[in-house]
């Protein structure tokens, strides 16, 4: 995968098939009502029975409100995935308008893969890697996958620009 | 009789009524560490919905990452409230608790 900034946002490219399932999983995984994701994406807040019952009543709703808007705009942008002519590539627009909502649906997805698939802190190291099962071990890559599209997006990682726009660098 | 009923008026008034006088404590907005979030996510997050500057938001991400756990502000129980949810709209684990008198 490689990335580039454009006028409108941030290009991702080169997205092969592994790379472009685990991008559109992230919606599904926003909206997933899988038991484990909601305890972690929607955590148990107070401690006092009545404190986390009034949490519930007004807070939570706005927050299922808000991701299921994410998941939305991040489809929508997933829609929008170009194939290139005379390359076997696909190319992804984050505009700059979305960053905000990417990079919190990138969390809430590596979060998921990470509660879905029973991993622990020594997963994601080497050593606990190295003892997952096939499935533990994919869904780690898929999390440093994802993470490394938020760390274009957080400005951790080099990010070229060219100075063109988003159409004229699929054109070119 | 008349005096008797108004000290019992008087009683329940102040029974009644020293509860919302007294001062509400104050409560600790707390973030926990998991070992999935970026750290740089992180510091931009505490940085984004409280307004610190990137050496404190840095240095309480810094807390949470080795402690295990940050208080990351203190107030009002309206406001707390409001920059969990806004924390948890970005899915840091955050809880909220009652400061001790």
């Amino acid at each position: 995968m490689w990335w580039l900034r454009v006028a409108e946002g941030f290009a991702f490219g080169g997205l092969d098939a592994v790379t472009l399932e685990t991008l559109k999983g992230v919606p599904m995984l926003l909206e997933s009502s899988d038991v484990r994701v909601r305890e972690r994406l929607l955590p148990e807040t107070c401690d006092d029975a009545e404190d986390e019952a009034e949490w519930r009543r007004h807070s939570v709703p706005e927050l299922e409100r808000l991701f299921l808007s994410r998941a939305q705009l991040v489809r929508r942008d997933l829609a929008g995935i170009r194939k290139l002519a005379n390359f076997d590539a696909h190319v992804m627009l984050i505009p700059d308008g979305h960053t905000n909502a990417w990079l919190a649906s990138l969390n809430a997805a590596r979060l998921a893969l990470f509660v879905l698939n029973d991993l622990t802190a020594e997963h994601m190291e080497a050593e606990g890697y190295a003892k997952a099962t096939t499935l533990q071990q994919s869904a780690v890559l898929r999390i440093h996958l994802l993470a490394e599209i938020q760390s274009v997006l957080l400005g951790d990682l080099e990010v070229e620009d060219p100075g063109v726009s988003f159409e004229d660098f699929i054109l070119e | 009789m008349v005096t008797s009923v108004r000290a019992a008026t008087k009683e329940q008034t102040e029974t009644k009524t020293r509860p919302e006088t007294q001062l509400a404590p104050p409560w600790n907005v707390i973030v926990h560490d998991d070992p999935v979030t970026l750290m740089t996510y992180v510091t931009k997050v505490f940085m984004q919905v409280f307004g610190y500057s990137q050496d404190k938001a840095n240095r309480l991400m810094q807390e949470v990452h080795k402690e295990g756990r940050s208080i990351v502000w203190t107030g009002a129980r309206e406001q707390a409230e409001i920059y969990a949810q806004k924390l948890q709209a970005h899915h840091l684990l955050t809880s909220l608790e009652v400061v001790d008198a």
